[in-house]
């Protein structure tokens, strides 16, 4: 697509893509921080994850303003609108996904407190799938590349797999060894944020597939099962 | 009590051009009011509309945009027949009003322009009183009977044109003593005088300033329960706050016509999407 007549509005876009690229390599960076946090039981990196959601905070702001001005200054249409809607949406999404890494993090201070867990691995394995799914989105949305985002929207189903299988681990090792269960119960939590930042990735895929064609995605996304009822009927007396 | 009544007779049906308007809870699906099918237009040697098919909606607004020179006034002006005016001006294709070819050799052209009104891009009115702007084509139609209906009338365009409270006490004044958003309501309230079907606006807008724009889309909205309206405007804001069609021109070819929403979230064609966000095509 060729420039607009008013340069200054394709700066206004630039711009606004910029900082979308720029926040999104943060989000990366706290998540895949707060999972070295976790797995090595490393408290000072925590609390560097902790301390950098507020950066997140400050670019969402950033994005918000520099989108409501285009849209006030320039009455964006068509691809434009929707470059500029989406990036507002997206800002938000890369928020709570920063939000949900500060809330990983914080578990390390607890596992540092606790032997080494063998549980803890695949909750880790989780995370990197996790984390994957998110920088391929976020370079599907940097390029508007719609067949990437879709490839990522479906493989979501893997993710939700994957945290089923989880939850029954974590409960299983609950089971064995009941001294265990508080400090398993925070990876559980660790587990659904993680499982939580796979569906706003397949978010961050819809708004690209939006963007470029103008339509939402639908709402037929493979979703894996639901938890199954019958897990507390296998407890032990 | 109603003038009619003051004249102790006719039935308020009956009062003339005002009356035949239909009901505004006629609007279920909009039926279709004008066509055009493969309509060329040429001044001389000049190709200026090229083969295009287009329909216009009963109780619709439809905006015509696109780039100057593109063609979309002149198609404009053929749904009345104003290009007839012009010698070297030639239209081919199928034209229709309600099913009928208005280019046959049967239909009046001046009776054609008492149904499908225009108004123009600069307020001209005629120089003569409010009264009488407004009075001229129910006049001349022969649409009113006595002075009582034809006050009426002009009461009734003037109120339509939210003009009445500015100047119901001064009638009688020129109407190019009044301000240019005032001369543009009075061209407004002129126009559907004769109480058209169709209402053709070619740029109402652009010598106006922001309030008495804002004054007259207010007015193409309201309108819209009666009429069918064609606007043809540079403002790509405006066709998109007043209408619910849009039709783009482009090098004398209608390149879209869809869904005014859909023009402005998702164009189909490369030409419409490079023209409303202002890029380069």
């Amino acid at each position: 697509m060729g420039p607009h007549i008013v340069s200054a509005f394709d700066s206004d876009l630039q711009l606004l893509n910029r900082k979308i690229a720029e926040m999104g390599g943060l989000a990366e960076e706290q998540l895949s921080s707060a999972l070295k946090a976790i797995a090595q039981r490393d408290v000072e990196l925590a609390a560097e994850v902790v301390k950098g959601d507020k950066k997140l905070d400050e670019m969402e702001m950033e994005i918000e303003e520099a989108a409501i001005r285009t849209l006030a200054l320039r009455q964006p249409v068509a691809t434009d609108l929707r470059d500029t809607v989406a990036a507002l949406k997206v800002a938000s999404t890369l928020e709570r996904i920063g939000d949900l890494s500060k809330s990983i993090a914080r578990v390390a201070d607890i596992l540092s407190q606790h032997r080494p867990l063998l549980v803890v691995a695949p909750v880790v394995r989780m995370g990197r799938q996790v984390l994957g799914q998110l920088s391929e989105v976020l370079d599907a949305y940097t390029s508007r590349d719609t067949p990437l985002a879709v490839s990522v929207w479906r493989r979501d189903v893997e993710v939700d797999v994957t945290y089923n299988s989880l939850f029954r681990e974590i409960l299983t090792y609950m089971m064995e060894d009941p001294r265990t269960i508080g400090v398993c119960s925070q990876l559980m939590f660790v587990a659904k944020n993680l499982e939580r930042i796979g569906d706003h990735s397949t978010f961050i895929a819809e708004m690209t597939y939006y963007i470029v064609e103008g339509e939402q995605l639908g709402d037929d996304r493979p979703k894996g099962d639901p938890i199954d009822a019958d897990i507390a009927v296998d407890m032990p007396d | 009590m109603t003038v009619a009544e003051d004249l102790g007779g006719d039935a308020p049906a009956e009062t003339g051009a005002v009356a035949r308007i239909p009901s505004a809870s006629a609007r279920t699906a909009p039926e279709l009011k004008m066509t055009a099918r493969s309509c060329d237009v040429f001044y001389g040697d000049n190709h200026a509309i090229k083969n295009v098919d287009v329909d216009i909606l009963d109780n619709t607004v439809t905006a015509f945009i696109g780039p100057s020179g593109c063609g979309k006034s002149t198609f404009l002006r053929c749904l009345n027949r104003m290009n007839d005016t012009i010698d070297i001006c030639r239209v081919t294709g199928e034209l229709t009003l309600d099913g009928e070819d208005i280019y046959d050799a049967k239909v009046d052209p001046v009776q054609l322009r008492a149904r499908v009104g225009m108004v123009f891009q600069k307020p001209n009115p005629f120089p003569k009183s409010i009264y009488d702007n407004v009075a001229y084509g129910p006049r001349i139609h022969g649409l009113v009977r006595n002075k009582a209906d034809l006050d009426d009338v002009v009461e009734q365009s003037l109120r339509r044109a939210s003009l009445w409270g500015e100047v119901s006490d001064r009638l009688d004044q020129p109407g190019t003593g009044l301000s240019g958003g005032q001369q543009q309501r009075l061209c407004i309230a002129r126009a559907i005088a004769t109480a058209p079907e169709v209402l053709l606006m070619d740029e109402p807008c652009s010598a106006l300033d922001p309030i008495a724009t804002a004054r007259v889309e207010e007015l193409i909205h309201e309108l819209r329960e009666n009429y069918s309206i064609v606007i043809v405007t540079h403002s790509m804001q405006q066709a998109a706050r007043v209408s619910q069609k849009t039709a783009f021109f482009h090098l004398g070819h209608l390149v879209e016509y869809d869904d005014t929403t859909k023009i402005f979230t998702n164009p189909h064609d490369k030409r419409t999407q490079d023209y409303i966000t202002g890029r380069i095509g």
